[in-house]
């Protein structure tokens, strides 16, 4: 079977040979990874530190290959301090851990901190031809194969908190309603023309992203969510099945964001993700929300993955075929880039069982 | 409860802050005690945000602005309360982990805690076990709270509490954690006194903390 062929008939939620598999990490991680598969360095293509190579993806028997625009491939650029194209300030931090030293790129400087700030501030152009790139050789060279992935995360919410300040931005939402639509149309406007475009150039889906769950519930309140957020977000997914009615819509929010899940298959979302299992209960997700709605992910990152064992990570996997992803429906990977922290054996045991657990009657 | 107290609390709930300085000054003014304005306005005032919070009908964005207005009131009344003699109902020592630069779940916990009365010392984010020692020891404190999102990041709590023990520190401290991958189970095993699941119930935790 073709890896486009078992994501879609996953996503039609029909039963291929075995569950179709997404995984990244972070370039500590995959630079492990290279070293134990014996796979030269290629170059990195996944958005938000991502460490992945397609060569990597490839060697790993991966089924969607993922191509980025936007404001989310800004992170990792450099160890040392710099500003991003869209004036946002980054500065790495070092994180130890038992298999070495890593690090993240957070956000050190905030070009619309000042309210008045807006009014003179030019984003950068989603129309250079040079953005697309990467897409236009993804296509030409993996489509035939694998299920591509335009990938527009940060979407309009987490792109207009790293231009305003985290903090700065919540309160808006309560204190300064102007703004805050002001504000979530920059990446919003940004992010759709891209998204059209990749879309134009025939992605087989498109994932966006913004992060609205804490742990344990959501980060705003529903209400807040359906006044800023769900109507940019129902015009996107609209905007983008007038181009391509097949194109599949995916979206990314960590943490706890079961209020809204009605409202998002209501607006035409095909895809949820990553299914953190210590926020939302897969089996209760699947049982609610299952007939109008896949999922991607659900391989606990915060507990299984890097503190777990191999035979706790097995165990998990078939777990998640056996009910998220219960005739089909599922794409199964980490919650979240696998972390440096995590065993490689751990890494191997979700892989393995993968690749080779057959869904059952197929 | 003096009316403009009582016009105090509910515009700190709902987070109306110019309104809550103009009334703290006006309270003041008026010959209403520091105290009285903390313990009957701004504390409690806090406690119906941490119980909204919990019910689900306050989410992070309301209680920052709640917690905002309640820190204008606080800092008017600060000089008062000194001259007062109030003394806080314990000293907290807290920040972000080394190697973690998350910080609105710990800088909740610290309004938080500030609003139920702890004087709280915020040391920021990425923290080392060294810059805690020293702030335990130099302010004399009564909990180090430990904050991290990160499951790369979280084991600095252990060197953390390790670093106290070296110093001699662990004994008379007692030390609280949070952030998403946290969990009981794993405040247990590290050794930590408390653990809480979001700001509002931090605060039960460190008053039972302080009061074992």
């Amino acid at each position: 079977m073709k890896h486009r062929e078992r994501v879609l008939a996953a996503l039609n939620n029909e039963t291929p040979d075995r569950c179709p598999m997404q995984v990244s990490f972070t370039p500590e991680f995959a630079q492990r990874l290279r070293q134990d598969m014996n796979l030269a360095s290629d170059k990195l293509h996944n958005p938000h530190g991502g460490g992945n190579t397609y060569e990597l993806e490839r060697a790993l028997g991966e089924d969607l290959l993922l191509t980025s625009v936007g404001w989310a491939n800004s992170y990792y650029q450099d160890v040392a301090d710099y500003l991003d194209e869209w004036g946002i300030g980054w500065h790495s931090v070092e994180y130890t851990t038992p298999y070495g030293v890593g690090r993240y790129t957070e956000f050190s400087h905030h070009p619309l901190a000042e309210d008045d700030a807006i009014n003179t501030y030019q984003p950068p152009d989603p129309n250079r031809p040079e953005l697309y790139q990467e897409a236009e050789w993804v296509l030409r060279t993996f489509k035939d194969e694998y299920w591509i992935v335009g990938v527009t995360v940060t979407t309009m919410f987490e792109c207009a908190w790293a231009l305003r300040g985290y903090e700065r931005m919540l309160t808006d939402l309560a204190l300064k309603p102007e703004l805050a639509e002001q504000l979530l149309d920059i990446p919003y406007q940004y992010h759709l023309t891209a998204a059209k475009k990749l879309t134009q150039m025939g992605v087989d889906m498109i994932w966006i992203g913004d992060d609205v769950g804490a742990q344990n519930t959501m980060l705003i309140s529903p209400k807040m969510w359906r006044k800023f957020l769900k109507p940019r977000m129902a015009n996107f997914i609209a905007e983008l099945k007038s181009i391509n009615p097949q194109l599949k819509v995916a979206y990314h929010s960590d943490g706890n964001i079961y209020p809204i899940i009605p409202d998002l298959i209501e607006i035409g979302l095909d895809i949820l993700n990553p299914i953190q299992p210590a926020s939302m209960d897969p089996t209760q997700l699947k049982r609610d929300f299952g007939d109008h709605l896949c999922f991607w992910g659900s391989i606990d990152e915060q507990h299984t993955l890097p503190f777990g064992t191999p035979a706790d990570v097995k165990a998990e996997v078939l777990t998640r075929l056996e009910t998220l992803g219960k005739n089909g429906g599922l794409i199964l990977g980490p919650t979240h880039h696998v972390q440096l922290d995590t065993p490689i054996q751990n890494f191997w045991a979700m892989i393995n069982t993968i690749t080779d657990t057959p869904y059952s009657g197929s | 409860m003096e009316a403009i107290v009582n016009e105090i609390y509910t515009n700190v709930v709902e987070g109306h802050n110019k309104v809550v300085i103009t009334k703290v000054q006006a309270a003041l003014d008026a010959g209403v005690a520091a105290p009285v304005i903390l313990n009957e306005g701004l504390i409690p005032a806090m406690t119906e945000v941490g119980r909204l919070f919990e019910e689900g009908e306050y989410f992070v964005p309301e209680m920052l602005i709640a917690a905002r207005a309640m820190q204008s009131g606080l800092a008017i009344l600060k000089p008062h309360l000194i001259e007062s003699d109030i003394k806080s109902i314990g000293k907290v020592v807290i920040g972000t982990v080394k190697g973690d630069l998350h910080d609105i779940g710990k800088n909740l916990v610290a309004m938080m805690l500030e609003g139920a009365g702890f004087e709280v010392i915020d040391l920021g984010t990425d923290v080392t076990p060294e810059k805690f020692v020293d702030a335990t020891r130099d302010k004399s404190a009564h909990i180090v709270a430990l904050s991290a999102l990160l499951t790369t990041t979280m084991q600095s709590m252990t060197a953390t509490i390790q670093a106290l023990q070296n110093a001699g520190l662990r004994e008379q401290v007692k030390v609280m954690i949070g952030g998403a991958p946290i969990t009981q189970e794993y405040a247990n095993m590290i050794g930590a006194d408390g653990f809480a699941t979001d700001a509002s119930r931090a605060v039960a935790t460190a008053k039972a903390l302080v009061l074992q």
